[in-house]
């Protein structure tokens, strides 16, 4: 398997107390764990299982995921910030590994 | 071979059933086999509390032509969480977004159904009550 990769869009600059959209989306398989593979054995589940965002240290918005999100899982939320600030984005695996993502969003005066 | 008449109606029953499947139309709700097991896993996620219906929102198409990545929506103004269901997938839970801080109680994703089914939405208010509401998608292709 390819190593994931995460991408987020989001505005640089945004402006105080407006709503903005962020997308973020990860490259990943999602094996449900139900499907086989083309030498017939099973193809043991992996998938996301958590997917944090995080500005200036807390919490925005979690995700616990299931096997029935689409593989390169996608989500996209509305923020509103008053202040700039640095924003985390991670996403933790079956298998433990954690992939991160930081991006900073600055607010116009 | 040695069949019993047992043998022999219990195939007969399932070739009718078939038939009847086949019948139904092109697009055959799954059967909610999983149905019982839903109701648990929204009963877990409530700790046993009924929800209220309405004031939780699921937007989604109503025929999806690929299983494999249907986009939904959830929102509830005011909730701490919401949970999605799928009522027709081999489990029921799908995902449970939590909100925090400066953000809008609503997410986008995209997920995978089994077939045509009903997807149910729960939220978990504020003030600690829940609500929910459901909606019925049409799946051309299966994806799971």
């Amino acid at each position: 398997m390819q190593k994931p990769r995460p991408r987020v869009k989001l505005p640089k600059s945004v402006s105080k107390g407006v709503p903005f959209t962020v997308r973020t989306r990860i490259t990943h398989p999602m094996h449900t764990g139900l499907r086989h593979g083309r030498d017939g054995k099973p193809i043991p589940r992996r998938i996301i299982n958590r997917f944090v965002v995080r500005y200036n240290g807390e919490e925005t918005i979690s995700v616990d995921l299931e096997r029935a999100v689409s593989a390169d899982p996608y989500f996209s939320f509305e923020m509103a910030v008053q202040e700039s600030g640095d924003m985390e984005f991670e996403w933790v695996d079956d298998d433990g590994s954690v992939y991160r993502l930081g991006r900073r969003v600055e607010v116009k005066s | 071979m040695n069949a019993t008449r047992r043998d022999v109606l219990s195939l007969a029953a399932a070739g009718l059933a078939a038939l009847a499947a086949g019948l139904t139309g092109l697009l055959p709700v799954r059967p909610a086999r999983a149905a019982n097991e839903t109701q648990l896993a929204i009963a877990l996620f409530t700790k046993g509390a009924l929800p209220l219906e309405g004031g939780v929102r699921i937007k989604a198409p109503e025929i999806a032509d690929n299983g494999g990545a249907v986009p939904v929506q959830v929102s509830a103004e005011g909730a701490r969480r919401i949970a999605l269901f799928a009522d027709g997938n081999p489990s029921p839970g799908v995902a449970v977004f939590t909100f925090g801080k400066w953000v809008k109680t609503a997410a986008s994703t995209r997920i995978r159904l089994a077939g045509s089914q009903k997807l149910i939405a729960v939220a978990e208010m504020a003030d600690g009550t829940f609500r929910t509401t459901s909606r019925s998608i049409k799946v051309t292709a299966g994806g799971c």
